[in-house]
């Protein structure tokens, strides 16, 4: 900070600097120079001049004595002051071809003072900005006219408009410009916005009252049968044709049949199902799959998939690779929820990585179906895609498929460690005694996330060896703190002796606190 | 000479000031509309987000509920009652007496049959003393545990959560925060959706409490406070979670997710070394230094944000804590921006280097400074007899009318998209306080953070050696003595 500050000095210092000595430059040293100067600048403020004769008999010999109004001092004769130099030049012509004996005396605010401190003081004038320089002797002599002619007309600016040649007023009136442009059409945008919202919830309100009677009457008034055998005319009783046609009143009825849809059950559903395609409602939902935004697509998704439409299934497989992230989460929610067989192929083809939000909802609708049939969860294994390769472990722990433990045993030969800290999990979670192999195996891993499920692991399913294994581990490794509790926790579970022996009399404080807290019962699951 | 330079000086303000106006005008008109097209997305996809199957799934992530408290024994057993009734279903509540001077630990105690524990407590992140963890005998409150400290302040108290917390995300908030009872499932979505990036934290929206209706831990009836400086807030809350955050969020270029409630990845946390306790702007502070790890580790990552409201606080509506408030936070800005000066304009950090973070160094940090220099500027010209009316004028109705703009935006936001204030008086009350607020508020915010840059120059907060240092990288906090006792 203080370097850029010198800095800062130092370049004022500089410009000023050569500022000063360009300024300096413009005053002659040479004292018939500088006379010529003075001449052209015809005054200069604070500068006079005056003449002084210094013999009385040249005084004599002056015809203009009285103009000059000569005063006697006691070295000389001096005139009145003159203020222009171009004046005391002509007198002193005269003077020296009248042979007089004179000399210009240059006077600094009445005082006498020497041709350099004049110099100077005009100097410093110049330099101050208290005096414009002429630079050419103003010649009256030529007709300001005929020197106009001489040169064609050209304007001093050269924009047609005044308003145009001042830069800052033109830019601010372009801000405002844009600013006003933009802001009142953002504030258009927004009324039509508000306008548009409120004319569709008035609308909507209007729409809602007009199905409400007419759907509780078919729900509960008509035998699935008798709505089955109803025309599509036998419809305009309830909800009349001019309604039907309005994208938007269709829109209201599908949102109404589908929220009814998610609350209730059996017979309803197949009615509310049999009124939806009845109405062409199922056409206005396929229909909306071939729009180009997104959120329309996924609105049909989620209507298909509510309304069991098998026949849109063709058409959503195709979206399961789709680039948007919630095509594609509700692509595959209802292929899950509505294909006849759920082999998860077309999962394990799925190149996107599986966020945990897709994983929450996939997970539901499997843990529903996995209840009807059985799901093939192994082929996930097979996946290019890590993140379905780790859904599939998941899987196979929360769906409690005690009979795919044999093949994630062989998912640990070439398992990253992501993989093999979620077979850890499951293979805790299911009581996998017979891999304990694996779980001591990984007690010997050199990642921290790896060692510490295994030590967890260990804790439900370890042996003696596994004993053996964390308590030579605790010795000769320095795991995290994180770790080492787990594994001090796992040694308590399984040998209490042992950890004794590992934990009493030792100096290091932290095996003395990590002690206290596993032996603490309020600290058994922290 | 002088004169010469004077005058060229007086040019180049002219048209520095010029620029400056035409830039804020295209900012924030680029502000509104990264943010109305965020609500609109944000709305859209909210529509298809069933928030029931968080709150169950095994797959959601669980999160830690980190609440320092100082001296807050009137109120502690109310707010820890409602932060262990929210819905969620993985989740523990650390609150961490940061040595109250008055009975906020006997009152936990007490009221949450609270025993102390042989708890191994692990400095990970350095802090001062921790004097005990408790945890409740009685199982309704298996979820809370009180950690018990020697005082040094808010990031340090949090820090000693962070070192205890054992699930994946972090709740950070404010103890006294009112939080609706969905606000977790609701933050942790970001988490638990991106795809090819990592989410590091997530921010929410901070709704102001004073004179509205709670009930349950959530407010029921919204009502907009009566003093000037409360309303003045409501705008200004509304300005910078609705329209700036949601811009920001647009392009990944948040640097600020409110101390008051943010998330964040635990693990994160702790490689970056925690909260820096030594600034007053810690929340800012670790979400540039997070940002900045991901960025050296070249990670592709995102801050999220949540405009729902979640969350609401009491703002102060006393002038003399407000302009500590606003002391604070701009020596908070400095601070933190002056630590991460390797950031500035560096193309290796992005988003962060060369947008966010020339916008904080221009608008919010220098604001203020610019603000007086244009006014001793005005001034100058009316001394020397260069005044345009006509320049000084237009520019003055263009900036008034940019603030009109801006604020009565934000309102319209919230109107669209929530329409928590319904009472029509309410409305017309916020559109007096937007009419007003450049001459009645205005002023006195700049003139508090212009006390904030003199304060921050007088070296308030007393670590003026580290800030001349400022981080190399990321992690070297971890490597710096924080806490000396």
């Amino acid at each position: 900070m203080i370097k850029k500050l010198l800095f800062l000095c130092l370049l004022f210092i500089g410009l000023g600097g050569f500022f000063a000595k360009a300024q300096d430059d413009l005053i002659p040293k040479d004292s018939v120079d500088f006379w010529k100067f003075l001449i052209i600048q015809k005054s200069v403020p604070g500068l006079g001049y005056s003449l002084k004769i210094n013999k009385e008999e040249d005084l004599n010999k002056l015809d203009s004595l009285n103009g000059l109004n000569y005063t006697k001092t006691d070295s000389g004769y001096f005139s009145r002051v003159f203020e222009d130099f171009g004046l005391v030049k002509s007198q002193s012509d005269q003077f020296e071809k009248d042979s007089i004996d004179y000399a210009a005396v240059f006077l600094v605010f009445s005082n006498p003072t020497s041709l350099e401190a004049t110099q100077e003081y005009v100097a410093n004038l110049i330099r101050n900005g208290d005096f414009q320089l002429v630079f050419e002797e103003r010649d009256f002599a030529e007709d300001l006219v005929a020197l106009a002619q001489k040169f064609p007309y050209s304007p001093l600016l050269k924009f047609k408009l005044l308003f145009i040649s001042d830069f800052k007023l033109f830019i601010v009136t372009l801000v405002i410009v844009f600013f006003f442009i933009v802001s009142i059409g953002m504030i258009l945008f927004m009324i039509i916005l508000k306008l548009r919202k409120t004319n569709r919830e008035n609308q909507l309100k209007e729409f809602e009252m007009l199905i409400v009677d007419p759907l509780t009457k078919l729900l509960f008034e008509k035998e699935l049968d008798e709505i089955n055998e109803m025309s599509k005319t036998d419809f305009y009783a309830y909800f009349p044709k001019e309604y039907l046609s309005n994208q938007m009143f269709k829109e209201v009825i599908i949102e109404r049949i589908i929220s009814l849809n998610k609350k209730m059950k059996g017979e309803f559903k197949g009615k509310l199902k049999l009124i939806y395609q009845k109405l062409d409602l199922d056409k206005v939902s396929l229909g909306m799959l071939e729009y180009a935004k997104w959120h329309k697509i996924t609105e049909a998704l989620v209507q298909i998939n509510e309304m069991d439409l098998m026949e849109a299934l063709p058409k959503v497989e195709k979206l399961v690779n789709s680039d948007n992230f919630h095509i594609r989460s509700h692509a595959v929610a209802t292929l899950l929820n509505l294909s006849q067989k759920v082999d998860l192929m077309f999962l394990k083809d799925q190149t996107y990585p599986l966020s945990d939000w897709q994983q929450m909802n996939y997970l539901r609708i499997i843990k529903f179906v996995n209840t009807i049939k059985p799901i093939q969860v192994e082929v996930l294994f097979e996946s290019e895609n890590p993140s379905i390769r780790i859904f599939g472990i998941k899987l196979i722990r929360i769906l409690g498929r005690v009979d795919m433990i044999g093949n994630l045993s062989k998912m640990t030969e070439t398992a990253t460690e992501e993989e093999l800290v979620e077979i850890l999990e499951t293979f805790d979670t299911l009581g996998a005694h017979m891999e304990i192999h694996v779980i001591n195996n990984c007690i010997l891993s050199e990642n921290d996330q790896v060692v510490f499920y295994a030590a967890k692991a260990g804790a439900t399913l370890g042996n003696a060896h596994t004993v053996d294994l964390i308590a030579n581990r605790l010795v000769e490794k320095s795991d995290s703190f994180r770790t080492r509790k787990q594994l001090l926790r796992t040694l308590h579970v399984l040998d209490a002796l042992r950890f004794d022996h590992i934990t009493l009399d030792k100096v290091d404080s932290t095996i003395q606190d990590l002690r206290a807290h596993i032996l603490d019962p309020m600290l058994s699951h922290v | 000479m002088y004169n010469f330079l004077f005058y060229f000086l007086l040019e180049v303000f002219g048209w520095m000031f010029l620029i400056l106006s035409f830039c804020v005008i295209a900012i924030y008109i680029t502000l509104m509309i990264l943010s109305a097209l965020e609500m609109r997305d944000y709305i859209r996809k909210n529509r298809f987000a069933d928030y029931g199957d968080i709150i169950t799934s095994p797959i959601a992530p669980g999160v830690s509920i980190l609440a320092p408290a100082f001296n807050e024994g009137k109120s502690i057993v109310q707010n820890a009652q409602s932060l262990l009734s929210l819905h969620y279903g993985k989740f523990e509540v650390i609150i961490i007496n940061d040595g109250s001077k008055d009975d906020t630990l006997e009152k936990l105690i007490e009221s949450f049959e609270l025993k102390k524990t042989n708890y191994a407590y692990y400095p990970e992140i350095e802090t001062k003393p921790v004097r005990g963890i408790y945890r409740s005998t009685n199982m309704s409150y298996r979820r809370l545990m009180v950690i018990d400290k020697e005082n040094g302040g808010k990031a340090d108290a949090l820090n000693a959560g962070i070192n205890v917390a054992s699930l994946d995300v972090l709740a950070c908030i404010d103890v006294d925060c009112i939080l609706s009872s969905d606000s977790i499932s609701r933050m942790v979505r970001p988490f638990m959706e991106e795809t090819n990036r990592k989410v590091i934290a997530v921010g929410g929206v901070i709704g102001i409490a004073n004179n509205c209706d709670v009930q349950d831990g959530t407010v029921t009836h919204y009502r907009v406070p009566e003093s000037t400086l409360g309303k003045f807030q409501v705008i200004e809350y509304f300005r910078a979670f609705l329209m700036g955050r949601m811009a920001w969020s647009r392009i990944n270029g948040l640097m600020l997710i409110s101390g008051a409630f943010g998330f964040f990845k635990t693990d994160l946390v702790r490689k970056v070394g925690g909260y820096f306790p030594k600034t007053v702007g810690e929340d800012m502070e670790l979400v540039v230094r997070m940002r900045r790890y991901m960025d050296e580790e070249g990670i592709p990552y995102k801050l999220g944000f949540v405009p729902d409201p979640l969350c609401w606080t009491e703002v102060p509506e006393n002038e003399d804590v407000l302009s500590r408030q606003r002391n604070r936070w701009m020596r908070g800005t400095i601070e933190t921006l002056q630590l991460h000066r390797q950031v500035r304009l560096n193309r290796k950090y992005g988003v962060l280097g060369l947008a966010s973070y020339p916008f904080w160094s221009i608008f919010e940090k220098s604001g203020p400074v610019l603000e007086i220099t244009g006014l001793v500027y005005t001034m100058i010209l009316l001394i020397t007899g260069d005044f345009s009316a006509i320049y000084f004028f237009a520019l003055l109705a263009l900036m008034y009318l940019l603030s009109l703009l801006v604020s009565a935006f934000s309102v319209l936001y919230e109107q669209v998209a929530f329409n928590n204030y319904k009472d029509k008086k309410d409305l017309r009350k916020l559109i007096w306080m937007i009419i007003l607020e450049p001459f009645v508020v205005h002023p006195k915010i700049i003139w508090w953070g212009l006390k904030g840059h003199i304060d921050f120059i007088k070296g308030k907060g007393g670590w003026g050696g580290m800030i001349r240092t400022g981080f190399k990288k990321a992690e070297d906090k971890k490597n710096l003595q924080t806490t000396t006792t």
